[in-house]
């Protein structure tokens, strides 16, 4: 089933259901910061406002209450999510 | 009466039958009988058996598992071309590259033996034990790969390593890295010698309290996390500088492969922090944490300024396109503030946005190399492929 992602001061899209949440995101063109994008490192955490997200793979990074993976989950129902540092979208056409 | 390693090492075992809260010596092989899994991190009970069926923080074999899995080798990468390079650089740069190096290869000195010699005598549990042993090992391949690359790109390799000691810009940022290190060994070889408490060691008073020492190891930890998770990404942000203009780029691959290490290194660091916060694995630690709050976020806040004045070092003789002072010292401020929140601090600058965008894929790991076919295969590696391309060869190539 489809899933909405809310982006706080941002917009709301529905992803292609394979993708992580991070994958999704970038396909929206979000900046979002990563490095690993396998678990352990933790850079690309978002805050989860509302919903639920489903673990790919289990992270080894250190994951705060109130915060998820974006790199390694991916939606189980309709998400809010608020992006560090705010959402911003990258300037197309480069 | 404390216990004195002479003592102990009596050919008859009575030293050995000394309940546990008696021995404050460090044992090699703890022989008391305790639930390992009910101690804390650090200052429980020295580990005895090294096992890992049962686990108190399986995340630290987790981390164990991942490093092994990237274990490299620095001969794995050619070299050639950046000697090349490197003769072509301008002046000002040679300086930024070189410079940047020096930096480096401090702070994989310190962490390749710090962590053990400091942690490994107070740790309490086998997986955390393990893991700062490996964690320490990988820093030494660090280590060997700046040699690899400095042999490579200088003829005389003895006038990089020798400046370390001496150049004043790094030697000030090495006190601060290795104050907090040195304060804890102190500490905790007096408590092994003579146990909590005060005490007169050459005609000086000493107070031992092991609420002291947690103090002491809190401030450590966060010095290293200060060290893994901002020193050393100011440094890489140089390296890949130079790579994303096409120079230098065996050098960038080495850096990358450090930079996947070290991302999992600091994940080690921040457990330890936010599992010493929590309380629940040593309440004490807890209370520490708390109160020694506002001296750790100093430290980071310390750190950022360090690397700023760096910054001005780096670049005293001339920018490098797509890098200059004022760039990375907010990349200084930008990685600082996410480090700071990542442990629960309130961030202490502006800053919301990366100013080194690019930064992401050049610390990615999914474009390492990892195929088992193409590393770990040290009979292939060094100086068999001829890596130099010129122009003519692709002349016979159209679009």
């Amino acid at each position: 089933m489809a899933h909405i992602i809310k982006i706080l001061d941002g917009f709301s899209f529905i992803p292609r259901k394979e993708l992580t949440l991070l994958e999704a995101l970038e396909q929206q063109d979000v900046v979002v910061e990563y490095q690993c994008r396998e678990g352990f490192c933790g850079s690309c955490q978002v805050n989860l406002i509302d919903g639920e997200v489903v673990y790919t793979t289990e992270p080894i990074a250190f994951v705060p209450e109130g915060k998820v993976l974006t790199c390694c989950c991916q939606p189980d129902s309709d998400l809010t999510i608020e992006i560090p540092g705010g959402c911003k979208v990258k300037a197309k056409g480069r | 009466m404390p216990l004195k390693r002479s003592d102990r090492c009596q050919p008859d075992d009575t030293a050995l039958t000394f309940p546990a809260e008696q021995t404050m010596t460090y044992t090699t092989f703890n022989q008391a009988q305790f639930d390992a899994i009910k101690e804390p991190m650090f200052f429980g009970q020295n580990v005895n058996v090294s096992r890992y069926d049962i686990q108190r923080y399986p995340v630290f074999e987790k981390l164990i598992e991942k490093q092994l899995s990237f274990f490299w080798r620095p001969e794995e990468v050619d070299l050639s071309t950046d000697r090349r390079d490197f003769i072509a650089l301008p002046e000002h740069e040679k300086h930024i590259f070189l410079s940047n190096l020096k930096y480096q290869i401090l702070l994989d000195s310190v962490q390749g033996r710090s962590p053990n010699v400091a942690l490994l005598p107070v740790v309490s549990l086998p997986e955390l034990e393990t893991w700062i042993e490996t964690w320490a090992f990988s820093e030494t391949i660090h280590s060997r790969s700046y040699t690899h690359i400095i042999r490579n790109i200088v003829t005389e390799p003895a006038q990089v390593f020798d400046d370390i000691v001496t150049n004043e810009a790094i030697t000030k940022r090495a006190r601060d890295i290795t104050c907090y290190y040195d304060d804890l060994i102190a500490g905790v070889s007096l408590y092994h010698q003579f146990g909590a408490g005060q005490h007169t060691v050459n005609g000086e008073e000493v107070e031992i309290s092991i609420t002291d020492l947690k103090r002491k190891l809190y401030l450590t930890l966060v010095s290293v996390n200060v060290l893994e998770a901002i020193r050393f990404y100011v440094s890489f942000a140089c390296s890949f500088a130079f790579a994303e203009r096409s120079t230098m780029e065996g050098n960038a691959k080495i850096i990358k492969l450090i930079a996947r290490d070290e991302a999992l290194h600091l994940t080690g660091t921040q457990h330890m922090l936010q599992l010493m916060a929590d309380g629940k694995d040593d309440p004490e630690m807890a209370v520490i944490a708390r109160e020694l709050k506002d001296q750790a976020r100093q430290i980071f806040i310390d750190a950022a300024e360090q690397e700023k004045d760096w910054a001005d070092y780096l670049f005293r003789d001339g920018s490098m396109i797509g890098l200059n002072r004022d760039i990375l010292s907010q990349y200084v401020e930008y990685i600082t503030n996410q480090r700071m929140s990542a442990i629960g601090f309130e961030p202490a600058f502006a800053i919301k946005q990366n100013p080194l965008p690019w930064m992401n894929s050049w610390l990615n790991s999914d474009n390492v190399q990892v195929a088992p076919q193409e590393v770990e295969v040290s009979s292939y590696l060094v100086g068999q492929i001829d890596s130099t391309v010129e122009s003519e060869d692709f002349s016979s190539f159209s679009l």
